[in-house]
């Protein structure tokens, strides 16, 4: 099974986990397309995303070596099984594809004739997309099986952004599904369909969140091994006609959805202490 | 002016008119000179720098009572000895006359911010108000169009739009007077309305029929549901009806009719505003869903490029590229009103961002007449109202606001109420 990876930066840490955790499996990438680090869209998306402080945090924390992981930080503590090789942390997409020989095409746009024409040399029969722009007809062309996406919610009932946070307040379980990019949002067909266990634990929203991501990338692992053993097969979304798509949550519905999570804590510690 | 401007072919005939004299304002206000030239300026940076992404306008950059207030203010600033609201302040000749329609309208929004704030300045402008508008009505029920003194012919737009204005006044204050004035108006619109259920003819714009006119149904709804008179409810039933024969299946509601001007995104609003507020009050399903339909329609727009175009074309195709943030604030109303009816914390998701956008083209700093002001067109030289503050912006966008405090309140008491109550049951089972 020959797979290729897109991600959203050459610094992504679930870029760099899910093209290590494949190769862990034994499908090291054929090639990785990444947007570069500090194009302007990126960076837009990213102040627009954390706000300046949290982004320049997040560059120190590329930059800097930290103390938890001898030498090296790891943003999401949960990636740290996918990313350690050997002694090593490894913290960008160079590092993976140093260790697991693959080659990495760095683009602006992963929809331009040129990467697209760097997807058809690699010939993938699989790519796995982690992050980056939203994907045109010609790209999801490229591979012969198709475009694999870990949606941090249960398709269909949330489609789109902010997908566990919609999920919380809509009273649907938060999980993952894996599914085909098609080109609609989120509407491709489903492979791998998981609801997340042990929600009432997650300590914060960041750290439900980055649980989820590593989540997303241990299926992906699943899914791509059911495709190459046939053992798996996509099933076409049921709702189609329905309108499930969600869009970026503004901070206050943010933050009841965070109060909601901590209340489910707050729940948990109740019972065992009326127990 | 705000929902008609002026007249059909005199507006081709006159447009330069208008602009010059308009421009001649500056020689008579030459203090005006460097605030303008600063807002140009100002402006055209923020249109050559604003980025707009998925995750624009999701974050709180001013509290909503802070530029609440800002905008109640500009609303006192502009009332006119007479009792009456000016139309605008423009940045070439100041404020305007008083405006009847406008002044009728934004009675409601004034009693609202006194109720949600005690801010009782609020109240005494409603009133003051409220006395300005008896005076001008016409013998036959109808009120004239048009700003102070410039016409005296009835129009069924102002006096539907101040006949909402009255029926607020009588709820707070009981007046026979008041109320007398407002059935009378009713009685007018009742009487003028053609037998397919639309105005046209003399007292409608360019005599011909318009669906926007649905807010006259509203204002229709309103009086019968305060004096439980049934000709006004089914007067609104009726023109409700007809409008819903417009109804396309893209969501758009053609016939907004307005020969000479494109269809601005205030037009298509009010269209939605008026099927949607008069469905409530009358219970129509049919009318929530069609006003539900157009409003998705333009809030995935918003969702998806953080943007709404000044005009549309039919079936929501085409459009100027500029933002009419009075179509703005509308639709966010329209939006908390359908989270309201609907529960889809999509509505209140997009009417939250919609509502920062707008706080953050709110200025902050500056003259009277503008800091606090809503201006008709983002960039200021766009073509809705260009160059003015207008008052009705400032009224929708206050209107906006003000939802969005009493439903956030809603639904933070509403999360608190299921979260006591899951807690407590999870205890039980245990």
């Amino acid at each position: 099974m020959r797979v290729a990876i897109l991600c959203s930066s050459p610094y992504s840490e679930t870029g760099c986990a899910a093209a290590a955790r494949l190769s862990q499996l034994g499908y090291a990438p054929v090639g990785a397309l990444t947007l570069p680090s500090w194009d302007r869209g990126t960076l837009t998306r990213k102040l627009g995303q954390w706000g300046l402080r949290e982004s320049l945090r997040y560059a120190g924390s590329k930059l800097a070596p930290g103390k938890s992981t001898g030498g090296k930080q790891v943003r999401n503590p949960y990636l740290e099984s996918a990313l350690r090789h050997g002694e090593k942390v490894f913290r960008n997409l160079a590092e993976v594809a140093s260790a697991h020989k693959f080659p990495i095409f760095t683009s602006g746009d992963q929809n331009s004739p040129r990467a697209i024409a760097q997807l058809k040399q690699w010939t993938p029969d699989l790519i796995v997309f982690t992050g980056g722009d939203i994907l045109r007809r010609e790209l999801l062309a490229v591979p012969r099986l198709g475009v694999l996406n870990a949606h941090l919610a249960l398709l269909p009932q949330i489609r789109g952004m902010s997908s566990p946070e919609w999920s919380l307040m809509r009273g649907v379980p938060l999980g993952i599904t894996i599914h085909f990019i098609d080109s609609g949002i989120d509407t491709g067909p489903v492979l791998l369909r998981r609801e997340l266990s042990g929600v009432d634990q997650s300590q914060s929203w960041t750290d439900l969140r980055n649980r989820m991501i590593a989540e997303g990338i241990e299926l992906i692992g699943e899914a791509v091994t059911g495709l190459d053993r046939g053992t798996l097969a996509a099933i076409p979304q049921a709702d189609g006609d329905k309108d499930n798509q969600f869009f970026v949550m503004h901070e206050r519905l943010k933050s009841i959805a965070a109060r909601r999570l901590s209340q489910s804590r707050g729940v948990l510690v109740d019972a065992k202490s009326h127990g | 002016m705000n929902s008609e401007p002026s007249s059909g072919r005199r507006f081709t005939a006159t447009k330069t008119g208008k602009v010059l004299a308009e421009a001649t304002g500056l020689l008579r206000g030459p203090q005006r000179i460097v605030p303008l030239l600063v807002k140009l300026a100002s402006d055209e940076l923020h249109t050559g720098f604003a980025q707009r992404h998925l995750y624009s306008y999701a974050s709180v950059t001013r509290p909503t009572p802070e530029a609440l207030q800002d905008l109640v203010k500009w609303i006192l600033d502009a009332q006119r000895a007479d009792g009456g609201i000016a139309a605008y302040y423009s940045l070439l000749t100041g404020y305007s006359e008083s405006y009847p329609e406008v002044t009728g309208y934004i009675i409601p929004t004034l009693y609202d911010y006194a109720l949600a704030t005690g801010d009782q300045r609020a109240r005494a402008a409603a009133e003051r108000a409220t006395s300005w508008l008896l005076s001008l009505q016409l013998p036959s029920g109808a009120f004239p169009g048009g700003l102070h003194g410039a016409s005296a012919a009835p129009s069924v737009f102002n006096t539907g739009q101040i006949l909402q204005g009255l029926v607020r006044a009588h709820v707070e204050t009981r007046s026979a007077e008041i109320l007398r004035c407002a059935t009378a108006a009713g009685d007018w619109l009742a009487q003028t309305q053609q037998p397919d259920g639309a105005w046209s003819g003399p007292g409608a714009y360019q005599e011909v029929a318009h669906t926007y006119y649905s807010m006259v149904s509203w204002a229709l709804a309103q009086l019968a549901a305060n004096s439980a008179d049934s000709p006004y409810a089914s007067a609104a039933e009726r023109n409700i009806d007809w409008v819903l024969t417009n109804a396309k299946p893209s969501g758009w509601i053609d016939g907004i009719n307005l020969q000479g001007h494109p269809a601005y995104l205030h037009f298509i609003a009010y269209v939605i505003q008026g099927v949607l507020e008069c469905g409530i009050l009358r219970h129509r399903e049919n009318a929530i869903r069609a006003a539900g339909k157009a409003a998705w329609v333009l809030l995935r727009r918003f969702e998806t490029h953080k943007f709404l175009f000044g005009t549309y074309g039919p079936d929501f195709k085409g459009g100027l590229r500029f933002t009419c943030l009075t179509g703005n604030a509308q639709m966010s109303c329209v939006w908390l009103r359908l989270f309201e009816v609907t529960g889809d914390l999509r509505y209140l998701n997009a009417a939250l961002k919609m509502n920062e956008m707008l706080k953050q083209l709110m200025p902050t700093r500056g003259r009277r007449g503008v800091v606090g002001g809503v201006a008709g067109s983002s960039p200021i030289w766009g073509a809705y109202q260009p160059l003015r503050y207008i008052s009705w912006g400032c009224k929708f966008f206050a209107d906006a606001l003000l939802l969005e405090q009493r439903l956030m309140h809603q639904v933070e008491v509403e999360f608190e109420t299921r979260s006591a109550s899951q807690v407590e049951g999870r205890v039980e089972v245990s």
